[in-house]
């Protein structure tokens, strides 16, 4: 089984996640998940969200990965029930609490290991294999011999991130936040102080402990060779431009992995694309080495932020495309159109006109209703970006 | 008051300036722990009924070293301190007799965990980023007696990153691998490295010498990092709790916020 893993942290965000290639999403309820400040599911929300999901013939994976204390117990068995319930296929935790109230109330719930739980070698995971857990999300540290190993001496299916922010320190191994700001960090109140910048021992320089966000993209290959089942994008806090983004891209690397298609410009070209989208720069991290200097910032928030996000397509009616704005753009301008099914297609604005039919030159306000006159095929949910990179220079 | 401490060896002086009867000497084990700049081979360790310490996450390869350490385990460890719920697995398939402390940094958090766990080693390190009410709560519902971490400077990051190596290679500078961060707010902490990874630590010790004197506990343990052979002489033969010298309370006092905001129904 191999699949792609997106987060979502509302019910847009699933949306956009399945129609644009993941193969299951990842999401957080409104208790017990490590993203709080996420507006994540309701009870409801989390019906839909399996339903959606599961009539497209998606997984839903729920968090419930938080570092309990005594008094979060209360409500956790019949919250797990609820979920059984509603079917969702997986539940991903890293306290040993939760394992143990499932498997002794026989709660019809498959267990993966939260990369919380910093699993980097086949001994762990045995141990956690015998309490009935079916899969381990490793550590974000784990080194290409280490996903193989575990592979190999235990059997189990592995998720492995492939995109998106890192901490610092090992998952669940900081708090950091709990100590500077008091908001608990293994609770989902994580205040990023890995981000910010300290002073060491008086000199002059920043001393960084940020790292540059993970990017797999060039071992996607090698990674579906030695085991991994499941590649993981980070991010339940992210916005649909940046799910939609990352998402078809690694789709249609996977999808040319399993083609035998995939060449080097297919990678180089996603990488600009991903890379743009985060605002950050992202690397490969502990798969091939050990992280150096040149896997971390040391200037401060190196993060540079764009409006490449023009528009969401609400709708097609006759020739007209009618696109929600969310970053200005003009009538001459060279735009890019991606979405669910479609290659990405490059077009210039010839006519474009307001939500009276009036014909316009710019759209300046965000979310007003613009009706482009085009041709093309562009299905409802396409997103419209500015066109930056020219696939056809990467050949 | 009898109280039976677990003492993290930094200076082996201390052990002499000791009485050993309510004192455990722990360990840290040379490449198999991270935070501790001082750390000890086998050969190294040569008081009776000594503990070790091993509080790294291990990879594969770090793991089979281990495998091989703990064989040539002499006679005179009688205990084990440990992160890596591997080292779990590995001690509970073979003839260990060893006894097994498991410190899970930053988990063991609630008593069903803790109770869980104590299926399958002798005793649980409680989470020191609990309040002292919420530690208490533990130790009463605990299956077995437990371990507080009572004094000492708190790991409050771990990463496998060489943070401080890494930022000396970028501006080519040679900044101690013990040394000290300051963020904007002025709020000040120790940072150490290894090979093997950093720690950052809080940079007061914290205190929790008010747990002495619970009957449900195993060990009071003590991170003497930091600390000079005459302040842990003092801390172990006092009666009170210090609280004037060393008043810092970590996160026992006030309970983490988890929401900035609550969402709107």
């Amino acid at each position: 089984m191999i699949e792609l893993l997106s987060p979502a942290g509302n019910l847009e965000r699933l949306k956009i996640a399945c129609l644009y290639g993941a193969d299951a999403i990842y999401i957080g309820g409104y208790n017990y998940s490590l993203r709080a400040n996420a507006i994540n599911f309701s009870e409801n929300e989390l019906k839909e969200a399996v339903s959606y999901a599961h009539g497209l013939n998606k997984k839903v994976y729920v968090t419930v990965n938080i570092v309990f204390h005594n008094q979060d117990l209360e409500g956790l068995k019949n919250y797990l029930i609820s979920l059984a319930n509603i079917k969702v296929d997986a539940v991903i935790v890293s306290d040993i609490a939760v394992i143990k109230i499932i498997n002794d109330n026989q709660i019809p719930l498959e267990i993966h290991l939260s990369t919380q739980a910093s699993t980097l070698n086949y001994e762990a995971a045995l141990f956690y294999k015998k309490l009935g857990v079916k899969r381990i999300v490793l550590a974000r540290e784990a080194s290409r011999d280490d996903i193989k190993i575990i592979k190999e001496k235990t059997g189990l299916d592995l998720e492995c991130f492939i995109q998106g922010a890192m901490c610092t320190s090992f998952s669940g191994k900081c708090v950091l936040s709990n100590v500077t700001t008091n908001r608990d960090s293994n609770r989902g109140g994580c205040a990023q102080i890995c981000r910010w910048c300290f002073n060491i021992n008086n000199e002059k320089e920043v001393f960084s402990i940020t790292p540059k966000d993970l990017n797999m993209s060039i071992y996607l290959k090698d990674m579906l060779e030695i085991g991994v089942n499941s590649f993981k994008v980070e991010g339940r806090m992210r916005s649909i431009y940046y799910i939609a983004t990352v998402i078809y891209e690694y789709r249609h690397l996977l999808d040319k992995i399993k083609s035998n298609t995939l060449t080097n410009s297919d990678i180089l070209y996603s990488n600009d694309i991903i890379n743009r989208c985060a605002n950050r720069e992202s690397t490969p991290q502990f798969y091939d080495k050990l992280p150096t200097n040149k896997e971390q910032y040391y200037l401060g928030r190196e993060e540079v932020s764009n409006q490449d996000f023009l528009g969401l397509v609400l709708d097609r009616v006759d020739k007209f495309l009618l696109v929600e704005e969310r970053n200005y753009f003009k009538v001459g301008d060279t735009v890019e159109f991606f979405g669910p099914n479609i290659d990405a297609i490059t077009i210039k604005i010839s006519k474009m006109y307001d939500e009276n039919m009036q014909a316009i030159d710019i759209a300046r306000h965000p979310r007003m209703h613009v009706y482009l006159e085009l041709d093309s095929n562009i299905p409802k949910n396409a997103m419209m970006r500015l066109k930056v990179f020219d696939k056809n220079s990467y050949l | 008051m009898i109280n039976n401490y677990l003492l993290v060896v930094q200076n082996k002086s201390i052990i002499a300036k000791l009485p050993e009867s309510n004192i455990t000497f722990l360990f840290p084990l040379k490449d198999f722990t991270v935070g501790f700049p001082t750390t000890y081979s086998l050969e190294d360790i040569d008081i009776d009924n000594a503990f070790i310490f091993v509080n790294r996450i291990l990879d594969n390869a770090s793991f089979l070293e281990f495998k091989k350490t703990i064989k040539k385990l002499p006679s005179n460890i009688k205990g084990i301190v440990f992160d890596d719920i591997g080292i779990l697995e590995f001690l509970n398939n073979s003839s260990s007799s060893l006894t097994k402390i498991l410190f899970l940094n930053h988990f063991n958090c609630n008593y069903l965990s803790i109770n869980t766990y104590l299926d399958y080693v002798d005793s649980v390190l409680v989470s020191p980023d609990l309040t002292f009410l919420e530690t208490n709560e533990i130790l009463k519902l605990a299956k077995k007696k437990l371990v507080t971490y009572t004094f000492g400077h708190v790991n409050i990051m771990y990463s496998r990153r060489t943070l401080i190596t890494n930022y000396n290679k970028e501006f080519n500078k040679s900044v101690p691998l013990i040394s000290e961060i300051t963020n904007d707010l002025k709020q000040k902490f120790k940072i150490v490295e290894n090979k093997y990874g950093t720690v950052i630590y809080t940079n007061e010790p914290f205190n929790g010498l008010r747990y002495r004197g619970n009957s449900n506990i195993l060990y009071h343990f003590i991170n003497s990092l930091f600390l000079n052979d005459e302040e842990i002489i003092k801390i172990i033969n006092s009666t009170s709790n210090l609280e004037s010298d060393y008043p810092y309370s970590y996160l026992a006092l006030e309970e983490g916020i988890v929401r900035i905001k609550e969402r709107e129904k």
